[in-house]
């Protein structure tokens, strides 16, 4: 990836680990790097500054428990006013839903890839299948 | 290393299991970056101006709303760039640049017809699915050219 | 609360940011001193309220619009007023946005306004709507007025004619009537008339209200107490003019340019419409109309009350193939009467399809305007709606009425 100093990126790192806190994350920021902000934020730690030190930091807290730390860019800076609920006033920003949605899914996703690096074989995943018009008719006759 | 589009276009699980496995994720966040940096525009919160609408025009009519070609002038290019995208299903919670069921649809339309390779699936509700659900995903992702090996 | 106070209005929206038109939303709520705001929600709600709203709505964005009306609703968001727009042209979200229209008009005192917008829309469009939503908000007490005291003036500087009106104690003595040539000149000529024949000089005036597109221009000029949108003006304007100022009424103004359809209760808007898709569904078209039959517009009403609007194929969707279908109709030796009456009815039948759709009806209904004169369109409107229409004494001088009355409650300050 071609990037200048100039190419400054937000990156938003979701902490979903049982050794890691996100203030270990964030005490890990503040002691590796010095042209990194971070903002703790309800849905996760926010790093913004030039993209080549927020990719470096952010894989070192990745590697901190890789598994259950998830990482995705982020379109507007921290605390941006045009999207920022306490300049906005009243609601959250559409996307924080989703995310929390997607962040009580964490769990789930770090087991799975832990079972994955482990090779733990796939279980095959029952289905509810659609009831059968022969069997919804076999239990109607069957309570006449 | 691919570029890999995903669907919902600001999943946080999905452009993180991406880049986990080596290959570049197209996201809408990257998107909104490169909207909301641009000097010189002032229409906040997205810097959607009424040129976005238009530039929409390539991927759906006149009649079509607004905000659905806006949301198309973002979207639009992101799925061109791609080379293999990944579609998971509906997510009630997904809004915004996601909340537009109209927009979604010709999304998925237009991923499902590049020729790329594709996999579909939808989001796990238990500890199996969530298992088959990486499982597929990391997969798929190894078999796209250049892909990392997951484990260690 | 104070004049100034910031009006906090909900944005009950989809698709606003996406569609180019979210920065003019936000220059028009700041020119009027308001502030738009996404209302709180809970999460939880989000799960389920397609089933608890009533409507399953495939977009998410929609169910989001429907959880934001609700928390304004319930007052989890404390906000003045509700500003609920869509994608024009799309149909999953009319049916919700006016749904939830519905539903915060009936479970709430809050002003709401419903727009359809296209990437073309402006915040100058938009003036006039937002206006009179923070009007309403922030001026409750002076919209409350029922009766004019003192000598005071109304000035409706409008798109195709001014009107002026001087009243005193409750009474119009005097009245002016003039077609808007140059703003100044023609709000001039009209007050002039209307203060002659009221006997009294201007600087015995002891208020002076303006409404009307050319509101602010003349407003400065006449040193205006009260500058003010025509949907708060001609709501009260109406409903002071019917003797109905308490209870429901609906309002409908067919303008020169544009169309109004007001939702009143106890003569404050709560619901209100503005526009219309092409000016074939205003009174200009009704003028060209008269024009075309070569009489005078003053007697296209009685002439259309004669004629069938049945005999006549006539769509004035667009100004300009209206006129074509009237020219055609006439080549084809339909009577004046019958092109009348179906030029009165074309303009009814848009109003209903534009614009009755986005208020609810409720009787009395009273139509105001210049237009309302025309004897043919009350008539039609009566038929369309199977309802009675009220036409109250001096309905065209509606907007200079309402000033004048509103304006008297400056003279008392």
């Amino acid at each position: 990836m071609a990037e200048g100093n100039e190419d400054v990126i937000t990156k938003l790192v979701v902490t979903s680990s049982d050794s890691v806190l996100p203030i270990d994350a964030a005490m890990r920021i503040y002691e590796s790097s010095t042209d990194i902000v971070i903002k703790e934020t309800c849905f996760g730690t926010m790093v913004t500054g030039p993209r080549e030190s927020v990719n470096k930091v952010v894989k070192e807290i990745v590697d901190l428990d890789k598994n259950h730390i998830f990482v995705k860019e982020r379109g507007f800076p921290p605390g941006d006013d045009r999207r920022c609920r306490a300049s906005r006033g009243g609601g959250s920003r559409p996307g924080f839903y989703f995310l929390k949605e997607e962040a009580m899914m964490l769990p789930m996703i770090g087991n799975a890839l832990d079972k994955y690096d482990k090779h733990v074989p796939l279980k095959e995943v029952e289905r509810k299948k659609k009831y059968e018009v022969k069997e919804l008719q076999d239990l109607i006759e069957s309570t006449q | 290393m691919a570029k890999v589009i995903i669907y919902p276009t600001n999943s946080l699980i999905l452009s993180d299991l991406v880049q986990r496995f080596g290959h570049t994720p197209i996201a809408m966040m990257e998107k909104i970056k490169e909207k909301v940096t641009t000097v010189g525009v002032d229409s906040p919160p997205m810097n959607i101006t009424a040129e976005e609408p238009k530039h929409g025009l390539k991927y759906a009519a006149v009649e079509v709303p607004a905000g659905v070609r806006g949301r198309m002038a973002l979207v639009g290019p992101m799925i061109e760039q791609a080379d293999a995208g990944i579609i998971v299903g509906e997510s009630p919670m997904a809004f915004g640049c996601m909340g537009c069921a109209r927009t979604n649809e010709l999304t998925k339309y237009l991923i499902r017809s590049r020729e790329m390779p594709l996999l579909e699936l939808e989001f796990p509700h238990s500890d199996d699915e969530g298992q088959e659900f990486v499982y597929k995903i990391a997969e798929f992702l190894k078999t796209l050219p250049d892909g990392e090996e997951a484990t260690e | 609360m104070s004049e100034e106070a910031v009006v906090k209005v909900a944005l009950v929206s989809c698709g606003s940011e996406y569609a180019g038109v979210h920065g003019e939303l936000e220059s028009v709520a700041s020119s009027v001193n308001a502030k738009l705001v996404y209302p709180e929600i809970e999460i939880d709600i989000l799960d389920d309220i397609g089933k608890d709203f009533g409507i399953e709505a495939a977009s998410p964005d929609l169910r989001l619009m429907m959880a934001r009306a609700k928390a304004v609703v319930e007052g989890i968001t404390d906000v003045d007023g509700v500003f609920i727009t869509s994608c024009f042209r799309c149909a999953e979200a009319a049916i919700v946005r006016n749904e939830v229209r519905r539903y915060i008009n009936k479970h709430s005192e809050l002003p709401v306004i419903s727009y359809s917008f296209t990437e073309r829309t402006t915040a100058a469009t938009l003036l006039t709507r937002m206006e009179a939503l923070t009007t309403i908000a922030r001026r409750r007490h002076l919209l409350a007025r029922e009766k004019q005291s003192g000598l005071t003036a109304g000035i409706d500087s409008g798109s195709t004619t001014t009107k002026a009106v001087v009243m005193r104690d409750n009474e119009i003595i005097g009245s002016g009537w003039v077609p808007t040539i140059k703003v100044i000149d023609s709000a001039t000529e009209a007050f002039n008339q209307a203060l002659e024949e009221a006997g009294v000089k201007q600087e015995d005036i002891q208020a002076i209200g303006t409404t009307g597109y050319g509101r602010f221009l003349i407003g400065e000029h006449f040193d205006a107490k009260l500058i003010q949108e025509e949907i708060t003006v001609n709501s009260k304007g109406a409903v002071y003019l019917a003797d109905t100022q308490k209870g429901h009424a609906t309002v409908i103004d067919i303008g020169g340019m544009d169309n109004k359809a007001i939702s009143v209760d106890d003569g404050i808007p709560g619901m209100f419409t503005m526009g219309g898709i092409c000016a074939g569904a205003s009174g200009r078209f009704l003028d060209m109309t008269a024009k075309r039959l070569g009489v005078d517009i003053t007697e296209l009403g009685a002439l259309a009350v004669k004629g069938m609007e049945q005999n006549v194929d006539m769509n004035s969707y667009c100004i300009v193939f209206g006129i074509q279908s009237l020219v055609n109709s006439l080549a084809k030796g339909s009577t004046p009467e019958d092109v009348a009456a179906a030029a009165c009815h074309s303009v009814v039948e848009q109003i209903f399809e534009q614009q009755l759709q986005e208020v609810d009806v409720k009787e009395p209904l009273i139509l105001v305007g210049g237009s309302s004169l025309i004897e043919g369109v009350p008539k039609a409107l009566g038929e369309l709606l199977k309802i009675n229409v009220l036409v109250p004494p001096n309905s065209h001088l509606i907007g200079a009425v309402g000033s004048a009355l509103l304006a008297s409650g400056y003279v008392e300050e």
